[in-house]
Protein backbone atom coordinates (compact mmCIF):
# COMPACT_ATOMS: atom_id res chain seq x y z
CA UNK A 1 0.00 0.00 0.00
CA UNK A 2 1.48 3.00 -0.84
CA UNK A 3 1.96 6.10 1.30
CA UNK A 4 -0.78 8.39 -0.33
CA UNK A 5 -3.54 5.14 -0.18
CA UNK A 6 -2.26 4.65 3.94
CA UNK A 7 -3.11 8.12 4.36
CA UNK A 8 -6.21 8.55 2.43
CA UNK A 9 -7.83 5.38 4.05
CA UNK A 10 -7.24 6.85 7.60
CA UNK A 11 -8.61 10.15 6.48
CA UNK A 12 -11.74 8.48 4.93
CA UNK A 13 -12.35 6.08 8.37
CA UNK A 14 -12.75 9.79 10.21
CA UNK A 15 -15.48 9.66 7.69
CA UNK A 16 -17.24 6.83 7.83
CA UNK A 17 -17.00 6.01 11.62
CA UNK A 18 -19.12 2.61 11.29
CA UNK A 19 -16.70 1.03 8.61
CA UNK A 20 -14.55 -1.53 9.35
CA UNK A 21 -11.79 -3.49 7.40
CA UNK A 22 -11.29 -0.37 5.29
CA UNK A 23 -9.14 0.28 2.94
CA UNK A 24 -7.81 1.98 -0.51
CA UNK A 25 -6.46 0.71 -3.07
CA UNK A 26 -5.66 0.74 -7.07
CA UNK A 27 -5.03 3.88 -6.87
CA UNK A 28 -3.87 5.66 -10.59
CA UNK A 29 -3.08 9.00 -11.23
CA UNK A 30 -5.20 10.21 -14.09
CA UNK A 31 -5.34 13.02 -16.33
CA UNK A 32 -7.33 15.74 -14.94
CA UNK A 33 -6.29 19.03 -16.54
CA UNK A 34 -2.91 21.00 -14.65
CA UNK A 35 -5.04 22.74 -11.90
CA UNK A 36 -6.00 19.87 -9.14
CA UNK A 37 -3.70 16.36 -9.02
CA UNK A 38 -6.56 13.71 -10.14
CA UNK A 39 -6.38 10.13 -8.73
CA UNK A 40 -9.16 7.45 -9.28
CA UNK A 41 -9.40 5.16 -6.30
CA UNK A 42 -11.34 2.05 -5.11
CA UNK A 43 -12.48 2.06 -1.24
CA UNK A 44 -13.52 -1.09 0.29
CA UNK A 45 -14.68 -1.84 3.64
CA UNK A 46 -17.41 -3.09 5.62
CA UNK A 47 -20.54 -2.03 7.37
CA UNK A 48 -23.74 -3.23 8.76
CA UNK A 49 -22.29 -6.64 7.86
CA UNK A 50 -22.07 -5.80 4.72
CA UNK A 51 -19.10 -5.72 2.32
CA UNK A 52 -18.96 -2.43 0.24
CA UNK A 53 -16.67 -1.39 -2.46
CA UNK A 54 -17.14 2.33 -4.27
CA UNK A 55 -15.60 4.00 -6.78
CA UNK A 56 -13.84 7.51 -6.17
CA UNK A 57 -11.58 10.49 -7.36
CA UNK A 58 -9.66 12.53 -5.15
CA UNK A 59 -8.73 15.95 -6.75
CA UNK A 60 -6.00 17.25 -4.59
CA UNK A 61 -4.26 20.68 -4.85
CA UNK A 62 -0.70 20.74 -6.68
CA UNK A 63 1.84 23.02 -5.41
CA UNK A 64 1.17 25.53 -8.23
CA UNK A 65 -1.87 25.31 -10.64
CA UNK A 66 -3.03 26.35 -13.67
CA UNK A 67 -5.43 28.69 -12.33
CA UNK A 68 -6.20 30.05 -9.16
CA UNK A 69 -9.11 28.11 -8.18
CA UNK A 70 -11.05 28.13 -4.77
CA UNK A 71 -12.12 24.26 -4.21
CA UNK A 72 -15.07 25.24 -1.83
CA UNK A 73 -16.29 26.83 -5.02
CA UNK A 74 -15.60 23.43 -6.99
CA UNK A 75 -17.29 21.11 -4.28
CA UNK A 76 -19.98 23.65 -3.76
CA UNK A 77 -21.09 23.73 -7.34
CA UNK A 78 -20.89 19.46 -7.47
CA UNK A 79 -23.42 19.53 -4.76
CA UNK A 80 -25.58 22.26 -5.66
CA UNK A 81 -26.45 20.64 -9.05
CA UNK A 82 -26.04 17.12 -7.52
CA UNK A 83 -29.23 15.15 -8.75
CA UNK A 84 -30.89 17.88 -11.02
CA UNK A 85 -31.02 18.62 -14.49
CA UNK A 86 -27.37 18.85 -14.63
CA UNK A 87 -25.35 15.52 -14.45
CA UNK A 88 -22.61 15.62 -11.75
CA UNK A 89 -21.08 13.34 -9.62
CA UNK A 90 -21.58 13.48 -6.09
CA UNK A 91 -18.99 15.25 -3.83
CA UNK A 92 -18.48 13.61 -1.07
CA UNK A 93 -15.85 15.26 1.50
CA UNK A 94 -13.68 18.58 1.39
CA UNK A 95 -10.84 18.53 3.26
CA UNK A 96 -8.83 22.31 3.44
CA UNK A 97 -6.40 21.22 6.02
CA UNK A 98 -3.06 20.29 4.53
CA UNK A 99 -2.60 17.41 7.50
CA UNK A 100 -4.00 14.47 5.75
CA UNK A 101 -2.51 14.56 2.05
CA UNK A 102 0.14 17.46 2.00
CA UNK A 103 -2.45 19.80 0.11
CA UNK A 104 -6.57 20.60 0.63
CA UNK A 105 -8.65 18.43 -1.51
CA UNK A 106 -11.97 16.72 -2.22
CA UNK A 107 -13.26 13.10 -2.93
CA UNK A 108 -16.23 12.61 -5.38
CA UNK A 109 -17.59 9.49 -6.90
CA UNK A 110 -16.30 8.05 -10.37
CA UNK A 111 -18.11 7.74 -13.07
CA UNK A 112 -16.38 4.69 -14.15
CA UNK A 113 -16.52 3.48 -18.01
CA UNK A 114 -16.78 7.07 -19.44
CA UNK A 115 -15.33 8.80 -22.10
CA UNK A 116 -14.26 12.80 -22.02
CA UNK A 117 -11.66 12.84 -24.66
CA UNK A 118 -13.07 15.84 -27.77
CA UNK A 119 -10.68 13.48 -29.92
CA UNK A 120 -12.73 10.23 -29.82
CA UNK A 121 -16.21 11.98 -30.42
CA UNK A 122 -14.31 12.51 -33.94
CA UNK A 123 -14.05 8.62 -34.51
CA UNK A 124 -16.75 6.17 -34.76
CA UNK A 125 -19.14 5.38 -32.64
CA UNK A 126 -19.11 9.04 -31.28
CA UNK A 127 -18.83 10.58 -34.50
CA UNK A 128 -22.29 9.42 -35.14
CA UNK A 129 -24.19 11.24 -31.84
CA UNK A 130 -22.71 14.86 -32.35
CA UNK A 131 -25.93 16.60 -33.00
CA UNK A 132 -27.41 14.20 -30.06
CA UNK A 133 -24.50 15.23 -27.74
CA UNK A 134 -24.86 18.82 -28.79
CA UNK A 135 -28.75 18.68 -28.10
CA UNK A 136 -27.24 17.58 -24.50
CA UNK A 137 -24.58 20.22 -24.02
CA UNK A 138 -26.58 22.89 -24.76
CA UNK A 139 -29.62 22.19 -23.47
CA UNK A 140 -27.74 21.32 -19.99
CA UNK A 141 -26.05 24.82 -20.29
CA UNK A 142 -29.53 26.27 -20.81
CA UNK A 143 -30.21 24.54 -17.33
CA UNK A 144 -26.99 25.80 -15.70
CA UNK A 145 -28.02 29.02 -17.02
CA UNK A 146 -31.56 29.06 -15.77
CA UNK A 147 -30.99 27.52 -12.93
CA UNK A 148 -31.77 30.25 -9.31
CA UNK A 149 -28.06 30.14 -7.33
CA UNK A 150 -29.93 31.32 -4.49
CA UNK A 151 -32.35 28.53 -4.54
CA UNK A 152 -29.14 26.05 -4.92
CA UNK A 153 -27.75 27.10 -1.26
CA UNK A 154 -24.58 28.92 -3.56
CA UNK A 155 -24.95 32.60 -2.31
CA UNK A 156 -22.56 32.11 0.09
CA UNK A 157 -20.26 30.05 -1.71
CA UNK A 158 -19.73 32.29 -5.14
CA UNK A 159 -19.57 36.01 -4.64
CA UNK A 160 -22.43 38.33 -5.37
CA UNK A 161 -21.88 40.38 -8.65
CA UNK A 162 -24.68 42.99 -10.05
CA UNK A 163 -26.10 42.42 -13.47
CA UNK A 164 -23.93 45.70 -14.57
CA UNK A 165 -20.63 44.39 -12.86
CA UNK A 166 -20.13 41.15 -14.78
CA UNK A 167 -18.36 42.38 -17.50
CA UNK A 168 -15.82 44.28 -15.08
CA UNK A 169 -15.05 41.90 -12.91
CA UNK A 170 -14.24 39.14 -15.57
CA UNK A 171 -12.19 41.47 -17.39
CA UNK A 172 -10.18 42.98 -14.92
CA UNK A 173 -9.83 39.98 -13.06
CA UNK A 174 -7.62 37.93 -16.09
CA UNK A 175 -6.29 41.19 -17.30
CA UNK A 176 -4.51 41.57 -13.40
CA UNK A 177 -3.38 37.41 -14.20
CA UNK A 178 -2.11 38.64 -18.23
CA UNK A 179 -0.13 41.65 -16.28
CA UNK A 180 1.43 38.85 -13.86
CA UNK A 181 1.90 36.59 -15.63
CA UNK A 182 3.22 37.22 -19.27
CA UNK A 183 6.50 36.42 -20.38
CA UNK A 184 6.54 38.09 -23.32
CA UNK A 185 4.29 41.40 -24.56
CA UNK A 186 0.92 40.17 -26.05
CA UNK A 187 0.02 42.60 -28.60
CA UNK A 188 -3.09 41.07 -30.23
CA UNK A 189 -4.39 40.33 -26.69
CA UNK A 190 -3.67 43.81 -25.39
CA UNK A 191 -5.51 45.27 -28.34
CA UNK A 192 -8.54 43.31 -27.45
CA UNK A 193 -8.70 44.12 -24.12
CA UNK A 194 -8.68 47.87 -25.12
CA UNK A 195 -12.12 47.19 -27.24
CA UNK A 196 -13.29 45.61 -24.89
CA UNK A 197 -13.47 48.61 -22.44
CA UNK A 198 -14.35 50.83 -25.42
CA UNK A 199 -17.70 48.48 -26.49
CA UNK A 200 -18.84 47.41 -22.76
CA UNK A 201 -22.08 44.77 -23.13
CA UNK A 202 -25.84 45.43 -21.72
CA UNK A 203 -26.01 43.99 -18.18
CA UNK A 204 -26.99 40.35 -17.66
CA UNK A 205 -30.20 39.61 -18.36
CA UNK A 206 -29.62 37.53 -15.07
CA UNK A 207 -27.26 36.50 -12.39
CA UNK A 208 -26.47 32.74 -13.29
CA UNK A 209 -24.02 30.32 -11.99
CA UNK A 210 -21.16 30.42 -14.66
CA UNK A 211 -19.13 26.81 -15.28
CA UNK A 212 -16.47 28.94 -16.74
CA UNK A 213 -14.89 26.54 -18.62
CA UNK A 214 -18.09 24.60 -19.98
CA UNK A 215 -16.86 23.09 -23.14
CA UNK A 216 -16.31 19.78 -24.96
CA UNK A 217 -13.65 17.92 -23.01
CA UNK A 218 -15.21 18.72 -19.91
CA UNK A 219 -18.06 16.17 -20.25
CA UNK A 220 -18.17 12.59 -19.48
CA UNK A 221 -19.98 10.70 -22.27
CA UNK A 222 -21.10 7.20 -23.03
CA UNK A 223 -20.61 4.84 -25.96
CA UNK A 224 -24.65 5.36 -26.79
CA UNK A 225 -23.84 9.50 -27.08
CA UNK A 226 -25.23 10.62 -23.70
CA UNK A 227 -23.94 13.36 -21.34
CA UNK A 228 -23.73 11.56 -17.92
CA UNK A 229 -21.56 14.02 -16.19
CA UNK A 230 -20.23 17.95 -16.49
CA UNK A 231 -17.32 18.07 -15.14
CA UNK A 232 -14.33 20.96 -14.20
CA UNK A 233 -16.48 23.31 -12.24
CA UNK A 234 -13.09 24.94 -10.49
CA UNK A 235 -13.42 28.75 -11.97
CA UNK A 236 -17.61 28.80 -11.90
CA UNK A 237 -18.85 32.11 -10.22
CA UNK A 238 -22.21 33.79 -10.65
CA UNK A 239 -21.88 36.38 -13.49
CA UNK A 240 -23.55 36.73 -16.97
CA UNK A 241 -24.84 33.75 -18.26
CA UNK A 242 -23.37 34.67 -21.83
CA UNK A 243 -20.15 34.11 -20.37
CA UNK A 244 -20.39 30.10 -20.83
CA UNK A 245 -22.28 30.58 -24.08
CA UNK A 246 -19.27 32.59 -25.62
CA UNK A 247 -16.76 30.45 -24.09
CA UNK A 248 -18.15 27.10 -25.51
CA UNK A 249 -18.33 28.64 -28.84
CA UNK A 250 -14.54 29.94 -28.96
CA UNK A 251 -12.85 28.29 -32.14
CA UNK A 252 -9.70 27.01 -30.24
CA UNK A 253 -11.92 23.97 -29.00
CA UNK A 254 -13.35 23.20 -32.63
CA UNK A 255 -11.63 20.07 -32.18
CA UNK A 256 -12.78 18.83 -35.68
CA UNK A 257 -11.02 21.57 -37.53
CA UNK A 258 -14.66 22.47 -38.80
CA UNK A 259 -16.83 25.14 -37.80
CA UNK A 260 -18.99 23.26 -35.38
CA UNK A 261 -18.39 24.74 -31.83
CA UNK A 262 -16.69 21.86 -29.75
CA UNK A 263 -16.80 19.79 -32.49
CA UNK A 264 -20.41 19.13 -32.22
CA UNK A 265 -22.66 22.16 -33.70
CA UNK A 266 -22.61 25.02 -35.65
CA UNK A 267 -22.61 28.21 -33.62
CA UNK A 268 -26.01 29.29 -34.73
CA UNK A 269 -27.50 25.65 -33.86
CA UNK A 270 -25.68 25.56 -30.12
CA UNK A 271 -27.32 29.19 -29.64
CA UNK A 272 -30.66 27.80 -30.35
CA UNK A 273 -30.81 24.91 -28.19
CA UNK A 274 -29.69 27.24 -25.71
CA UNK A 275 -32.27 30.27 -25.48
CA UNK A 276 -35.07 27.21 -26.02
CA UNK A 277 -33.12 25.63 -22.71
CA UNK A 278 -32.32 28.38 -20.75
CA UNK A 279 -35.70 30.60 -21.80
CA UNK A 280 -32.80 33.47 -22.13
CA UNK A 281 -31.73 35.24 -25.13
CA UNK A 282 -28.24 35.21 -26.71
CA UNK A 283 -28.09 39.17 -27.89
CA UNK A 284 -25.58 39.10 -30.92
CA UNK A 285 -24.26 42.44 -29.48
CA UNK A 286 -23.25 41.17 -26.07
CA UNK A 287 -22.79 37.85 -27.31
CA UNK A 288 -19.58 39.32 -29.63
CA UNK A 289 -18.50 41.10 -26.57
CA UNK A 290 -17.79 37.95 -24.39
CA UNK A 291 -16.45 35.99 -27.28
CA UNK A 292 -13.91 38.30 -27.61
CA UNK A 293 -13.47 38.32 -24.25
CA UNK A 294 -13.27 34.77 -24.21
CA UNK A 295 -10.28 35.00 -25.79
CA UNK A 296 -8.83 37.23 -23.23
CA UNK A 297 -9.65 34.61 -20.25
CA UNK A 298 -8.18 31.67 -22.69
CA UNK A 299 -5.09 33.46 -22.98
CA UNK A 300 -4.58 34.71 -19.92
CA UNK A 301 -5.05 30.92 -18.61
CA UNK A 302 -2.12 30.13 -21.27
CA UNK A 303 0.01 32.47 -20.36
CA UNK A 304 -0.58 31.57 -16.65
CA UNK A 305 0.13 27.84 -17.93
CA UNK A 306 3.47 28.87 -19.21
CA UNK A 307 4.08 31.29 -16.22
CA UNK A 308 3.66 28.23 -14.08
CA UNK A 309 5.60 25.95 -16.15
CA UNK A 310 8.71 28.11 -16.35
CA UNK A 311 8.77 29.24 -13.05
CA UNK A 312 9.43 25.38 -12.07
CA UNK A 313 5.94 25.48 -9.54
CA UNK A 314 4.32 23.13 -11.75
CA UNK A 315 6.14 20.94 -14.20
CA UNK A 316 2.81 19.07 -15.56
CA UNK A 317 3.71 18.81 -19.13
CA UNK A 318 0.00 19.49 -19.87
CA UNK A 319 1.10 23.04 -18.94
CA UNK A 320 3.94 23.69 -21.46
CA UNK A 321 1.15 22.06 -24.32
CA UNK A 322 -0.63 24.98 -23.43
CA UNK A 323 1.35 27.34 -23.08
CA UNK A 324 2.85 26.73 -26.40
CA UNK A 325 -0.06 25.05 -28.64
CA UNK A 326 -2.75 27.63 -27.32
CA UNK A 327 -1.39 31.24 -27.52
CA UNK A 328 -1.20 31.18 -30.91
CA UNK A 329 -4.67 29.81 -31.87
CA UNK A 330 -6.42 32.14 -29.49
CA UNK A 331 -4.43 35.02 -30.55
CA UNK A 332 -6.31 34.09 -34.16
CA UNK A 333 -9.33 33.50 -32.73
CA UNK A 334 -9.69 37.27 -31.29
CA UNK A 335 -8.25 38.44 -34.65
CA UNK A 336 -11.63 36.60 -36.67
CA UNK A 337 -13.84 37.57 -34.21
CA UNK A 338 -12.92 41.13 -34.39
CA UNK A 339 -12.40 40.76 -38.00
CA UNK A 340 -8.92 41.38 -38.58
CA UNK A 341 -8.12 37.75 -39.84
CA UNK A 342 -7.76 37.11 -43.91
CA UNK B 1 23.71 17.57 -38.70
CA UNK B 2 22.79 14.57 -40.28
CA UNK B 3 20.40 12.94 -39.67
CA UNK B 4 18.67 16.09 -40.17
CA UNK B 5 16.67 17.35 -36.64
CA UNK B 6 13.46 17.50 -38.50
CA UNK B 7 14.00 13.88 -39.33
CA UNK B 8 14.72 12.81 -36.15
CA UNK B 9 12.18 14.81 -34.51
CA UNK B 10 9.71 13.23 -37.04
CA UNK B 11 10.30 9.88 -35.79
CA UNK B 12 10.96 10.79 -31.99
CA UNK B 13 7.42 12.19 -32.29
CA UNK B 14 6.09 8.81 -33.68
CA UNK B 15 7.61 7.14 -31.17
CA UNK B 16 6.52 8.28 -28.28
CA UNK B 17 3.07 8.77 -29.26
CA UNK B 18 2.63 5.84 -31.16
CA UNK B 19 4.49 2.93 -29.70
CA UNK B 20 5.68 3.83 -26.29
CA UNK B 21 2.40 5.69 -24.98
CA UNK B 22 0.26 2.46 -25.92
CA UNK B 23 2.68 0.17 -23.61
CA UNK B 24 2.52 2.17 -20.60
CA UNK B 25 -0.09 0.78 -17.59
CA UNK B 26 -0.67 4.42 -16.28
CA UNK B 27 -3.21 6.22 -17.90
CA UNK B 28 -0.72 9.57 -16.71
CA UNK B 29 2.21 8.88 -17.91
CA UNK B 30 0.60 7.49 -21.24
CA UNK B 31 -1.16 10.87 -21.40
CA UNK B 32 2.34 12.85 -20.45
CA UNK B 33 4.21 10.65 -23.10
CA UNK B 34 1.55 11.52 -25.79
CA UNK B 35 2.05 15.37 -24.98
CA UNK B 36 5.69 14.84 -25.49
CA UNK B 37 5.22 13.47 -28.49
CA UNK B 38 3.02 16.43 -29.12
CA UNK B 39 5.55 18.97 -28.16
CA UNK B 40 8.37 17.49 -30.37
CA UNK B 41 6.13 17.58 -33.64
CA UNK B 42 5.65 21.38 -32.75
CA UNK B 43 9.31 21.45 -32.02
CA UNK B 44 10.22 19.83 -35.27
CA UNK B 45 7.99 22.82 -37.35
CA UNK B 46 9.42 25.52 -35.12
CA UNK B 47 13.00 24.77 -35.22
CA UNK B 48 13.63 25.44 -38.95
CA UNK B 49 11.80 28.52 -38.83
CA UNK B 50 12.25 29.98 -35.27
CA UNK B 51 15.63 32.64 -36.53
CA UNK B 52 13.66 33.45 -39.64
CA UNK B 53 10.60 34.50 -38.28
CA UNK B 54 11.90 36.30 -36.01
CA UNK B 55 14.37 38.20 -38.10
CA UNK B 56 11.13 38.70 -40.39
CA UNK B 57 8.81 40.06 -38.13
CA UNK B 58 11.56 42.79 -36.44
CA UNK B 59 12.17 43.70 -39.72
CA UNK B 60 8.62 44.35 -40.62
CA UNK B 61 7.74 46.68 -37.11
CA UNK B 62 11.45 48.55 -37.84
CA UNK B 63 9.67 49.33 -41.08
CA UNK B 64 6.17 49.96 -39.72
CA UNK B 65 7.60 52.53 -37.25
CA UNK B 66 9.37 54.30 -39.48
CA UNK B 67 6.78 54.76 -41.45
CA UNK B 68 4.87 55.54 -38.64
CA UNK B 69 6.74 57.72 -37.22
CA UNK B 70 5.88 61.01 -38.85
CA UNK B 71 2.61 61.14 -38.13
CA UNK B 72 3.17 60.72 -33.90
CA UNK B 73 3.22 64.03 -32.96
CA UNK B 74 3.73 62.95 -29.04
CA UNK B 75 7.58 63.34 -28.70
CA UNK B 76 8.68 60.63 -26.37
CA UNK B 77 6.90 58.14 -28.56
CA UNK B 78 8.12 60.05 -31.60
CA UNK B 79 11.86 59.24 -30.46
CA UNK B 80 11.12 55.71 -29.32
CA UNK B 81 9.58 54.59 -32.71
CA UNK B 82 12.47 56.39 -34.59
CA UNK B 83 15.28 54.61 -32.31
CA UNK B 84 13.57 51.52 -32.58
CA UNK B 85 13.14 51.89 -36.39
CA UNK B 86 16.98 52.37 -36.88
CA UNK B 87 17.79 49.65 -34.90
CA UNK B 88 19.06 46.14 -36.22
CA UNK B 89 19.68 42.76 -35.38
CA UNK B 90 23.02 41.88 -34.84
CA UNK B 91 23.01 38.62 -32.76
CA UNK B 92 21.12 36.16 -34.57
CA UNK B 93 20.73 33.41 -31.75
CA UNK B 94 17.16 32.81 -31.26
CA UNK B 95 17.20 34.22 -27.92
CA UNK B 96 18.65 37.38 -28.46
CA UNK B 97 16.12 37.36 -31.07
CA UNK B 98 13.51 37.21 -29.40
CA UNK B 99 14.87 39.65 -26.59
CA UNK B 100 14.84 42.37 -29.51
CA UNK B 101 11.17 41.24 -30.66
CA UNK B 102 9.87 41.57 -27.41
CA UNK B 103 11.29 45.54 -26.93
CA UNK B 104 9.51 45.70 -30.30
CA UNK B 105 6.57 44.51 -29.66
CA UNK B 106 6.07 46.62 -26.52
CA UNK B 107 6.62 49.43 -28.30
CA UNK B 108 4.30 47.93 -31.02
CA UNK B 109 1.20 48.27 -28.09
CA UNK B 110 2.22 51.31 -27.11
CA UNK B 111 2.42 52.60 -30.63
CA UNK B 112 -1.30 50.80 -31.00
CA UNK B 113 -2.91 52.55 -27.80
CA UNK B 114 -1.61 55.93 -28.78
CA UNK B 115 -3.19 56.15 -32.29
CA UNK B 116 -6.16 54.61 -30.98
CA UNK B 117 -7.18 57.89 -28.77
CA UNK B 118 -6.28 59.65 -31.81
CA UNK B 119 -9.08 60.85 -34.26
CA UNK B 120 -7.14 61.73 -37.49
CA UNK B 121 -7.03 59.53 -40.91
CA UNK B 122 -3.61 59.15 -40.56
CA UNK B 123 -4.28 57.39 -37.27
CA UNK B 124 -6.79 55.20 -38.49
CA UNK B 125 -3.72 54.43 -41.47
CA UNK B 126 -1.47 53.32 -38.91
CA UNK B 127 -4.24 51.51 -37.31
CA UNK B 128 -4.98 49.39 -39.80
CA UNK B 129 -1.05 48.45 -40.57
CA UNK B 130 -1.16 48.03 -36.98
CA UNK B 131 -3.97 44.94 -37.43
CA UNK B 132 -2.36 43.91 -41.01
CA UNK B 133 1.01 43.19 -38.61
CA UNK B 134 -0.88 41.63 -36.10
CA UNK B 135 -2.83 39.31 -38.08
CA UNK B 136 0.87 38.50 -39.98
CA UNK B 137 2.48 37.78 -37.34
CA UNK B 138 0.05 35.47 -36.22
CA UNK B 139 0.28 33.45 -39.36
CA UNK B 140 3.94 33.31 -39.01
CA UNK B 141 3.66 32.09 -35.60
CA UNK B 142 0.78 29.23 -36.46
CA UNK B 143 1.72 26.14 -35.34
CA UNK B 144 -0.20 23.12 -37.30
CA UNK B 145 -1.52 21.07 -34.68
CA UNK B 146 -2.80 24.19 -32.85
CA UNK B 147 -6.41 23.92 -32.80
CA UNK B 148 -7.39 27.02 -34.56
Amino acid sequence: MSSLESRLAAYIATKLPRASELQVHSLDRIFGGASRETYRFVLSYREGGEKLERRLILRRDPPGSLIETERVVEFGAYRAFYRTAVPVPEALWLEEESDWLDYPFFIMEELHGLESSPQLLLGPPYSDYAERLAEQKWTILGEISKADPVALGLEGVMEPVRPDQCWQRELAHWEKSIDEDELCPQPVIRAAIRWLRRHPPPPAQKISVVHADYRTGNFLYDTEGNIRAILDWEMAHLGDPLEDLAWGLNPVWRWAHDERAGGLARDEDAIRIWEKASGLRADPVALHWWKVFSSVKGQAIWVSSAKEFTDGKNQDLILALSGWLMQNSQDRAVLAELGHLS
Amino acid sequence: MKPDIDRFLDVAAAYLMMELAPTLGSSYAQSNVSILGMMLAAVREEFGRAAARRIEENREMRRLFGEAAPGVKDAALHHRLLDAAQSDDTDFTVSALEQSNAALRQTLIDLHTHVEQLDTPEARRIEEAIWRELAASTERRRLMMGPF
